[in-house]
C-alpha cells in the first residue's frame, strides 16, 4: 500500500466520493418521489396489480450496463452524460420502491383500516395518517436496498460515463496498482454501510413506534 | 413526539448534506473529473482547455500544454482520459475541449485512409489538407511515440523473430494482444494480414497495458502492441519488431488545436516550446515516473517544465 | 445511422471473437459460476438453516455482498491472479455465493416446523428429515435465490470483458473504443435480453416448483413425507 499515493491524492479522492455519493443517493430521491404515488396507484388495483409488478421485475433484472448504454438513444444524450447513469439509477429504484411500496401498503392488516374509517378518518387522511406509515418499514427495507446496490452500480457506471470512486477502479487496474483499487473499495464499502445505517437511523427517528420491528 | 421526530429528521438530513458537500465541494457533480492543473490569474485570451486520450503519455503532455499554457498568463485547465481518439475529437469539435496532444502520422491516416506518405516530412505536408476546416496543426515536435509491435527476447530468439516481415511463420499460433481499438486500426490485425501476409490466430483485447505487459511475460499472449515511449518495453527487454514497409507511419507529437484557439499566439508560442524542448528519450522518462514510479502527471509536468525554464 | 446495424449485419455474428462466440462466453461464465456457487452454498446453507447455527452469518452476508462492488472485485482479482477464464468464473461465484446461502438456509429453516416434527415423529433420521421434508418444502426459496444469483452473475459477467474476459461485455467495450455506438447497442440489448430470459425460465421454474411444493391437500405434511 502506497500511504504517499494516497495523501497526494486526497482532493481527487474526496472530490469522487463526493460526486459518487450524489449519483448515487439522488435518483433514490428521485425515485422515491415517483415511486410513492405510483406504488399507491398500482395498490389501488387491487389483482391487476401483479403484473404491473411483474413488468417492474422484469426491468429491475437487465443489467445495468445494457441500461447505461441503452438510454443515450431515448434521452439522446451523449453517451459520456452522467444523465444516463442518474436516470437508470432512477428507473431501477423506482422499479424496487414500488414493489416496496405496494407490499408495505398490502400488509397493513384490514381492521385498523377499517377502526380508522370507523373513527371518522377520510379517504385521504387514512390513507396519509395511517395506512402510509403503516408501510414504512417495509418502503424503507426497499430503500436500504436501493441505495446500497446503487452505490456499488455507481462503480461500474465509470465504464462508460466518468466520476465517481471506480475511477480509482480503473487507476489501480490500468498500471496494476493496488492503492488506488484498495481505496476504492475501502470507501466504497463504507459509504454503503454508511448510508444503510443513516436510512436505518432515520426510520427509527420518524417511526418510533416501529423500532423493535424487523422490517 | 411529533418535535422529537422533526429533530431527528433534520439532524440526519442536515449531516447527510454535509457529508455529501464536504467531498462534493467545488465540483460540479455533473461534469467530468479532470485531475489537475488548473488556472492561474487572470491573463488575456479565452480560457483553455486540454484535453488527452486515456494513456499517460496523453495526460503527460496535456499537462505539459496546460501548464506551459498557464504560465503564459492565460487560464488553462485539463480534461484528462477523455477516451481514444474518436471519442477526444468529437469533444474537440463540439468545443468541449480547445487543443489535444496528438501523432502525425495516426492523425494523418484518420483522416485519410489510403494516404502514401511515409516519411515524417510527408506526412507533416500531407496533414494540413487533410484535417477538416475547424482544426489548426501546430508545429510537431522531435520527440516520437509510434505504435510498435513487440515480442519477449526469448520468443524472438526461439523463433527467430526480428521484424514484421518474420510474423508470416509463426502467426497461426500466436496470439496478439492490443486494446480494443486496435481490432479496427489499418496498421492492427487487418493490416498485419494485407501487408505482411500475417493471419494471427486471435486479437485478445486488452486495456490495461499492464496486464498486456504481464501476460505477453507469461506466454499466454506472444506478440503484444504497444506504445514505444511505454516503459514496460525497456524494463522487459522486449524486442521491437521492425516495419520495413512501413505500415506504421511515423508519429511525431503534434498538437491540434480548434481553429479559433490557433489564432491567438501566446497560447501557441507556449506550445511550441514545449515542442521544441521534447525529446522521445525525454518523453519516455516522464512517463516512467508516472507509470512505474507512481508520480502524478500534473507533478511531473511541473518539474519538467521548471527545469527547462518554461513554467 | 441505424442502431440495429450492427445487430443485424451477418457478418457480425460468426468467427471468434464475434457476437455467437462472445455469447456462448457469456454463457459459459454464467452456467459455471451458478453451478460452482450451488455446489458449495446449497450444501452449507442446509446445513445452517437445518441446525441453525451460524445464521448470524448468513444475515449479515447477504447485506454486506450487495455492498460490494463486482468491478472492484473483478479488478482485483485479475490483478492478482492474471486474466483467464478461470479465474473470472471463481470472483462470479463468489459474487453469487451470498444469494444461493441466504435463500437456501432461510428455506430450510422456515420449512413447516409441524411437517418436521411429524417427520421425526414417524421415526426418521436427521438425514432423511432434510431430504425428504426440508428440502422439498424449501425448494421455491432455493430457486428464487438461485435466480437472483443468476441475474446478479449475468450482470457481472458484462463487466468481465473490461478485464480482458471477453463475453457481451466485449461489444460495449470495442463499441465504445471504436466509437461505434450501434456495436455497443448490439451489446446492450443482447445482454438484456439474455438477463430477461433467465429471469423468465426461472421465475417459470420457481412457478412450477411452489406448486408441487404447495400441493391442494389439506396439510403440507401429507405430501412432504410422501414417497419420493
Amino acid at each position: 500500500m502506497n500511504w504517499g499515493w494516497i495523501q497526494n491524492n486526497l482532493p481527487d479522492i474526496a472530490s469522487l466520493l463526493g460526486q459518487h455519493a450524489l449519483l448515487a443517493v439522488v435518483p433514490v430521491v428521485a425515485a422515491l418521489l415517483i415511486a410513492l404515488p405510483l406504488g399507491y396507484l398500482v395498490f389501488r388495483t387491487g389483482r391487476a396489480a401483479n403484473p404491473v409488478l411483474a413488468v417492474l421485475g422484469v426491468i429491475y433484472s437487465i443489467p445495468s450496463l445494457a441500461l447505461f448504454v441503452a438510454l443515450p438513444l431515448v434521452l439522446r444524450t451523449p453517451i459520456l452524460d452522467p444523465l444516463n447513469v442518474a436516470v437508470a439509477l432512477t428507473i431501477y429504484s423506482v422499479a424496487l420502491l414500488v414493489r416496496s411500496v405496494v407490499d408495505g401498503l398490502r400488509s397493513v392488516p384490514r381492521d385498523v383500516k377499517q377502526s380508522a374509517s370507523a373513527v371518522g378518518f377520510s379517504r385521504w387522511g387514512r390513507l396519509l395518517r395511517v395506512e402510509l406509515p403503516l408501510a414504512m418499514p417495509v418502503v424503507f427495507a426497499g430503500l436500504r436496498v436501493v441505495t446500497v446496490s446503487n452505490i456499488a452500480l455507481v462503480t461500474v457506471a465509470v465504464l462508460v460515463a466518468s466520476g465517481g470512486l471506480g475511477q480509482l477502479f480503473l487507476r489501480g487496474y490500468n498500471s496494476i496498482f493496488y492503492t488506488p483499487l484498495i481505496v476504492g473499495l475501502v470507501l466504497t464499502v463504507v459509504l454503503a454501510l454508511l448510508a444503510d445505517a443513516i436510512i436505518l437511523l432515520i426510520q427509527r427517528g420518524t417511526l418510533p413506534w416501529a423500532g423493535g420491528r424487523r422490517a | 413526539m411529533n418535535l422529537r421526530r422533526t429533530v431527528t429528521v433534520a439532524g440526519v438530513s442536515l449531516a447527510s448534506l454535509l457529508l455529501a458537500a464536504c467531498g462534493g465541494a467545488g465540483t460540479d457533480p455533473l461534469a467530468e473529473p479532470s485531475a489537475g492543473g488548473s488556472a492561474s490569474s487572470g491573463g488575456g485570451g479565452q480560457p483553455v482547455i486540454v484535453g488527452s486520450a486515456a494513456f499517460t503519455e496523453s495526460t503527460v503532455v496535456a499537462e505539459l500544454y496546460a501548464q506551459a499554457i498557464a504560465a503564459k498568463g492565460v487560464q488553462a485547465s485539463t480534461k484528462l482520459n477523455i477516451g481514444s481518439r474518436e471519442v477526444y475529437l468529437k469533444a474537440l469539435e463540439d468545443g468541449s475541449i480547445s487543443v489535444v496532444p496528438e501523432y502525425t502520422g495516426n492523425l494523418l491516416l484518420n483522416y485519410d485512409q489510403d494516404a502514401t506518405a511515409t516519411t515524417a516530412e510527408e506526412v507533416e505536408q500531407a496533414l494540413p489538407e487533410a484535417l477538416p476546416a475547424d482544426f489548426k496543426l501546430g508545429s510537431p515536435s522531435a520527440a516520437v511515440d509510434q505504435d510498435v509491435y513487440v515480442v519477449t527476447k526469448e520468443y524472438s530468439e526461439a523463433n527467430g523473430v526480428t521484424s514484421l516481415a518474420d510474423l508470416e511463420k509463426v502467426a497461426a499460433d500466436a496470439i496478439l494482444g492490443g486494446p480494443s481499438e486496435l481490432a479496427t486500426r489499418a496498421y492492427g490485425p487487418e493490416g498485419l494480414d494485407k501487408v505482411y501476409g500475417a493471419k494471427i490466430k486471435q486479437f485478445k483485447p486488452y486495456d490495461s497495458a499492464a496486464v498486456r505487459a504481464r501476460d505477453l511475460n507469461d506466454g499466454k499472449i506472444q506478440i503484444g502492441e504497444f506504445f514505444s515511449t511505454e516503459a514496460v518495453i525497456p524494463d522487459n527487454g522486449y524486442v521491437v519488431l521492425e516495419d520495413p514497409q512501413a505500415m506504421i507511419l511515423p508519429q511525431n507529437v503534434v498538437p491540434l488545436y480548434r481553429a479559433e484557439v490557433a489564432s491567438d499566439a501566446t497560447v501557441t508560442g507556449a506550445v511550441d516550446a514545449v515542442q521544441q524542448a521534447l525529446t522521445t528519450e525525454e518523453l519516455t522518462a516522464l512517463n516512467k515516473q508516472v507509470d512505474v514510479d507512481k508520480a502524478d502527471p500534473d507533478d511531473v509536468a511541473k518539474e519538467w517544465l521548471t527545469s527547462k525554464g518554461l513554467a | 445511422m441505424n442502431v440495429f446495424d450492427y445487430l443485424l449485419d451477418g457478418a457480425n455474428w460468426l468467427g471468434g471473437g464475434k457476437i455467437l462466440d462472445l455469447l456462448l462466453q457469456h454463457l459459459f461464465y454464467t452456467a459455471a459460476a451458478v453451478l460452482l456457487a450451488a455446489v458449495v452454498a446449497i450444501p452449507l446453507g442446509i446445513l445452517i438453516g437445518h441446525t441453525g447455527r451460524g445464521s448470524f452469518l448468513v444475515i449479515g452476508l447477504s447485506n454486506a455482498a450487495r455492498a460490494i462492488p463486482s468491478l472492484g472485485l473483478l479488478f482485483l482479482a485479475v490483478m492478482l491472479l492474471g486474466t483467464g477464464a478461470g479465474n473470472i468464473v471463481v470472483v462470479l461465484a463468489i459474487l453469487a455465493l451470498p444469494a444461493i446461502l441466504t435463500a437456501t438456509a432461510a428455506g430450510i429453516s422456515g420449512a413447516d416446523p409441524e411437517a418436521v416434527h411429524a417427520g421425526r415423529a414417524l421415526g426418521m433420521t436427521e438425514r432423511q428429515v432434510v431430504s425428504q421434508v426440508e428440502w422439498p418444502l424449501a425448494l421455491p426459496l432455493v430457486v428464487s435465490g438461485l435466480r437472483s444469483a443468476t441475474l446478479q452473475v449475468v450482470a457481472t459477467a458484462t463487466v468481465a470483458a473490461f478485464a480482458s474476459g471477453g463475453g457481451l461485455g466485449q461489444l460495449l467495450t470495442s463499441g465504445q473504443a471504436q466509437s461505434d455506438y450501434p456495436q455497443m447497442f448490439a451489446g446492450a440489448v443482447l445482454i438484456a435480453a439474455l438477463a430477461i430470459l433467465f429471469d423468465l425460465l426461472l421465475g417459470l421454474a420457481g412457478w412450477g416448483v411452489a406448486r408441487r411444493a404447495r400441493p391442494r391437500s389439506r396439510t403440507a405434511v401429507g405430501a412432504a413425507v410422501a414417497p419420493a
